[in-house]
């Protein structure tokens, strides 16, 4: 590479940071072929946005991340791929307690995937210190996804459906 | 035997319970708040739920939520902790009433401990020494100076109905005490509109002794001697330690077996303190802790038991594994208490550990849920790290602690460990000679730039 085609990269960067901040854009990305074996890629970002917006989400970093996990810690290592809790519409665990998807043993659960549900419709029932408590659903929407299955204990926060 | 306990507390604590039931054999469940998803005692137990959101009230304070999470795990047990449930008859009824064990005292005897009054005169029925005074309210000058002249000189007038400090006088004297009780009285009325006062004796300078027992709950009882726990700043102990620098031998011997008679009588079960306050050779009752204390290690160095193991042994019918014949003083221990605290104010200090090397060698115990990039949460209490030091005598544990605590890095947040070392410069710290008053006193004078 000669030194006048890097001061020409260097001029087109430059414009390319200009037009980032004249058009209020966070980021830009151009891919340029001169010739075979001669390209330029330019990704030009605004650092500042772009940080925040990943901070806003508050979840730690997950227990793997640590030196010092103990040896008979649970295996519950990472599996950041698809996280359904985050899922813009999953529906968590109020409490911890089990699980039943049907009013009592041998009916019809109280949805299914693809059926249609009512705000506050039961969608499952928590069992909790012998308590049976009715989930509703927080809205209106499709069950999309069932989480979990009949029997299974859930803590706080676990992801139980998808409702969109 | 148990298979499986739930520790229904977070921190230093929760781990002490998890590591005294691996020990055992047992399982441990730990429960957790979303704001302690990452904490070491989740990191360390055999399985973990979580059990609410940060809020003390919705997560380590919700009875159902440990309920239900003893119900989806099989935990046949609850171990508290300290501080949470750990004192509440209610939840300990609704544990038993789930046909699952609780590890401590009976509902009732949390019960009646919880209650100063009801306390006060159980204990006194049991031959424990109180404060003397008046039973209730004192009539007039004339009653107040004969009761005066039998329970000594100087003597508190404290307003029935009171509180804050309000309609409370002291006389050194019987000169003084016509002026104490008429203003004392005229106060209360202009105050709370009920001029009844009572009278007790007035402890100037009083040392705060507890006295470590342990009972299997069918009558048989122990005690494992007193911690001296004077060093304290707004009724928040800073420093512990056993035995008690000012207490001999016999006196120790005397209220020990006090203490450990009352707790056979009653049928108490576990671990309990009963706090005294302590002058001239005498003690008088305070109140009951029924339940593990955060100063427990010190107890646990010198005469060389783990008390955790033996509540859970008695929580199981178990007899204690020791007798108060096998219980012998070996050497000196103290405590101090490290918080996530930024002087002089001690304003808590929440936020990210960047680096956290614990101290270690001979005779040193460092109990702490601290580890490299741990995120202490803001919702908790300020407790981080207990550092407990153990020698052949008082004068070794000191340079000891003053050891440790220079090998101790707790980088990224303000910490308490500045006090200790400037503590440990102070002649009337290395000769034991302080009261409940001396610390308030010594920050007063030397924590103000």
């Amino acid at each position: 590479m000669s030194n006048k085609t890097h001061e020409s990269d260097v001029a087109f960067i430059r414009a390319l940071a200009e037009l980032l901040n004249e058009n209020d854009l966070t980021e830009l990305s151009v891919k340029r072929e001169y010739g075979e074996d001669d390209t330029l890629n330019v990704r030009v970002s605004r650092r500042g946005e772009a940080v925040t917006t990943q901070v806003s989400s508050p979840p730690p970093p997950p227990a793997a991340a640590a030196p010092i996990a103990a040896p008979a810690a649970p295996a519950e290592a990472a599996e950041p791929a698809e996280d359904p809790a985050s899922h813009p519409g999953a529906v968590t665990s109020p409490m911890v307690g089990t699980v039943y998807m049907q009013a009592e043993p041998g009916a019809p659960s109280f949805v299914g995937v693809g059926q249609q549900v009512g705000e506050g419709d039961t969608l499952l029932i928590i069992e909790a210190m012998k308590t049976m408590n009715h989930i509703p659903a927080p809205r209106a929407g499709t069950v999309r996804r069932i989480l979990i299955e009949d029997g299974a204990a859930v803590e706080y926060g676990a992801p139980l459906m998808i409702i969109e | 035997m148990f298979d499986k306990i739930l520790v229904a507390n977070r921190g230093e604590i929760a781990l002490r319970v998890i590591r005294a039931a691996r020990e055992m054999g047992i399982r441990s469940v730990a429960v957790h708040s979303t704001a302690d998803a990452d904490a070491m005692h989740v990191r360390m137990a055999d399985e973990t739920v979580c059990i609410g959101p940060p809020s003390s009230s919705e997560s380590y304070l919700s009875i159902p939520a440990i309920i239900a999470a003893c119900e989806v795990t099989g935990a046949q047990a609850v171990h508290p902790g300290y501080g949470f449930l750990s004192e509440n008859a209610n939840f300990v009824q609704i544990v038993e009433d789930h046909d699952l064990t609780f590890i401590g005292p009976s509902a009732e005897h949390i019960r009646i401990m919880g209650d100063k009054i009801t306390a006060k005169d159980t204990m006194k029925a049991l031959g424990v020494p109180c404060v003397p005074g008046s039973e209730g309210g004192v009539a007039d000058l004339a009653a107040a100076k004969e009761l005066c002249a039998e329970i000594g000189y100087p003597v508190i007038v404290k307003a029935t109905a009171g509180g804050g400090g309000r309609g409370m006088k002291v006389a050194r004297d019987e000169g003084e005490l016509e002026r104490a009780f008429l203003t004392a009285r005229s106060e209360a009325k202009a105050a709370f509109g009920n001029d009844e006062v009572y009278i007790e004796k007035y402890l100037t300078t009083p040392r705060h002794i507890e006295i470590q027992v342990f009972g299997d709950g069918k009558g048989r009882a122990v005690h494992l001697g007193e911690r001296d726990c004077s060093l304290q700043r707004r009724h928040q102990k800073v420093l512990e330690e056993a035995p008690g620098p000012c207490i001999t031998e016999e006196e120790r011997a005397r209220i020990g077996a006090i203490c450990a008679e009352a707790c056979a009588n009653i049928d108490y079960r576990g671990a309990g303190t009963i706090e005294f306050l302590y002058e001239n050779g005498e003690f008088f009752f305070i109140e009951m802790n029924t339940r593990l204390q955060v100063e427990h290690p010190v107890t646990e160095a010198i005469f060389g038991v783990d008390l955790v193991r033996e509540q859970i042994r008695v929580a199981e019918g178990l007899p204690m594994s020791f007798t108060q014949e096998d219980l012998v003083i070996n050497g000196h221990a103290i405590e101090v208490r490290i918080n996530a605290e930024k002087l002089p104010d001690f304003a808590p200090r929440p936020g990210t550990i960047t680096q956290f090397h614990a101290p270690g060698g001979l005779g040193v115990r460092m109990d702490s849920a601290l580890y490299d990039g741990y995120r202490i949460p803001p919702y908790y209490d300020s407790l981080i790290a207990k550092l407990i030091v153990h020698g052949a005598d008082r004068d070794t544990a000191l340079r000891r602690l003053a050891r440790a605590l220079g090998e101790l890095i707790v980088d990224g947040v303000d910490t308490t460990v500045p006090l200790f070392h400037a503590l440990l410069q102070e002649e009337d710290i290395r000769t034991g000679n302080y009261n409940i008053h001396w610390l308030e006193h010594w920050l007063e004078t030397n924590l103000r730039e």
